[in-house]
């Protein structure tokens, strides 16, 4: 029964790939689709396998900065809201500002980071970063805020300190709401590492994404999107494995 | 004013006054971080150009905004009242979905030009399925007893739609709708910068091949101003529609 749901659903996607992957085929010969608008699946393919260091090149380099910038907006983002929640004082002073920030075009702010950081790593990772952490305070918060005052009591009753209330039952309890930020910082993540390659960079979907752009190349550039969709699905299937595995008693949709 | 406003009001002023204190006291150079005075004073100098940006931007974003929503949440309507669609249609939609937005528009703007067209398709596409997933999960939130009740008196797939999904719907499509105002600004601007005849992105664009930083933050400014208004006003209306709430 375990392996049925799982099972089931990777049945249910491959079949899915196998539709979407026949419509494509279908319309480009039925529709004689000129290449420059759409070109055939195995042309894209032949395009990949022309140059394969240069994408894996790419996909590392963009599934590092991913990484990076998803570790540190979880990270920051789980403290934030632990300590948005024991200074309510300083929540309604710095939170308002958040959703400020949230509203600057992650883009301009881009231009900036690159300039501070310079053209490394770390600049892509940062703007990863800036995107992810903000879904991951709020949920956060929203969870810690949900858990019945009544355990609280119970377990101090018990004489539990705060921290073992923390630990034991704040954040376990919040971790629900915690992952339905997460996996949306997953997608998020990977959209502020490519973006952020658009400043300036040698390596990445980004870069390739740009280069086909500019060559007018439509076949190398549906091979970049291609390797984005791949990377962006594996990592949002990764978090949300992780999310079945941790939050066992059932996820918040 | 209520206390937690009365906060977020001091905090903001504590900000403006660190950030003007340090871009003082250090002297730091603009392209580190330009003191506040000193980017609103350059908004003020730049108006003559950055007010018709700031309009051509606003208006690719409301445009893709009114197209994406209408679509996102006509695909839901018709994928939740013929659920036999949505066998093929459904893994297509997820196959688009799977990329990050960003990564289309290098071929939507091949495809539709650097005009004002592939900004508005850009945005139409983040907007639009954002707005469908919360709606296709709005509505397949019914209780299923409550749809057997109305079919067992003789509603129609249209009634039950009208009366239980819309109504069941309406918050989640809200959030929807919500979230993807800042969204469709920045998917704007985006775009905008690989390849505009104006706008705040183009503008964006310039000033950092220009390396004048005090441009890139006047235009910043005025961009987060247009998110923030269009954000409060779909607020507003969401909280008048969605009274029950």
């Amino acid at each position: 029964m375990s392996m049925r749901g799982p099972a089931l659903a990777m049945l249910r996607l491959l079949a899915g790939l196998l539709i979407a992957g026949a419509v494509w085929e279908g319309a480009v010969i039925a529709l004689g689709i000129r290449p420059h608008i759409l070109p055939r699946l195995g042309m894209i393919w032949g395009a990949v396998m022309q140059a394969p260091q240069a994408y894996w090149d790419g996909f590392l380099r963009t599934l590092i900065e991913t990484l990076i910038g998803f570790a540190m907006g979880a990270c920051v983002g789980v403290l934030n809201g632990v300590v948005f929640f024991r200074l309510p004082t300083l929540r309604d002073m710095l939170l308002p500002i958040f959703v400020v920030s949230q509203t600057i075009p992650v883009i301009a702010f881009g231009a900036l980071v690159v300039l501070w950081f310079g053209n490394t790593l770390m600049a892509k990772a940062i703007i990863a970063f800036y995107l992810t952490f903000f879904p991951v305070t709020v949920n956060t918060l929203l969870g810690l805020n949900s858990v019945d005052p009544r355990q609280v009591a119970l377990l101090r009753s018990f004489g539990a300190n705060g921290a073992q209330i923390l630990f034991r039952l704040q954040l376990p309890m919040a971790l629900p709401q915690t992952f339905v930020a997460l996996r949306l910082a997953a997608s998020l993540s990977l959209v502020g590492a490519i973006v952020g390659e658009w400043f300036g960079d040698t390596t990445g979907l980004g870069v390739l994404l740009l280069q086909a752009m500019y060559n007018e190349n439509v076949v190398a550039l549906w091979a970049a999107i291609f390797c984005c969709a791949i990377l962006g699905t594996g990592f949002y299937a990764l978090v949300a494995w992780a999310e079945r595995r941790l939050v066992f008693w059932g996820a918040e949709q | 004013m209520n206390r937690s406003a009365l906060r977020g009001v001091i905090g903001a002023i504590l900000l403006l006054a660190v950030w003007e204190g340090l871009a003082r006291g250090f002297s730091l150079p603009a392209y580190t971080l330009p003191a506040v005075s000193e980017i609103m004073a350059a908004v003020w100098r730049h108006r003559a150009m950055l007010l018709p940006a700031g309009w051509l931007t606003m208006w690719e974003a409301l445009s893709g905004y009114a197209v994406g929503s209408v679509l996102g949440i006509g695909f839901a309507v018709l994928l939740a009242v013929l659920t036999p669609l949505r066998g093929p249609l459904l893994p297509v939609l997820m196959a688009i979905n799977s990329v990050p937005v960003a990564a289309y528009s290098p071929l939507v703007l091949l495809w539709f030009g650097i005009g004002v067209a592939s900004k508005v398709v850009m945005v139409a596409l983040a907007v639009g399925f954002t707005v469908f997933l919360s709606a296709l999960a709005g509505f397949d939130r019914v209780d299923r007893r409550s749809v057997d009740l109305m079919r067992s008196f003789g509603a129609g797939p249209l009634a039950i739609l009208w009366r239980l999904r819309l109504p069941a719907a309406l918050p989640l499509i809200a959030t929807g709708m919500r979230v993807s105002t800042v969204r469709s600004l920045i998917v704007a601007i985006v775009t905008e910068m690989l390849g505009a005849y104006g706008g705040l992105g183009w503008i964006i664009y310039q000033a950092v091949v220009q390396i004048d930083f005090v441009q890139v933050w006047s235009a910043i400014v005025v961009a987060s101003c247009i998110s923030l208004a269009f954000f409060g006003v779909v607020g507003a209306i969401e909280r008048r529609v969605i009274f029950w709430r």
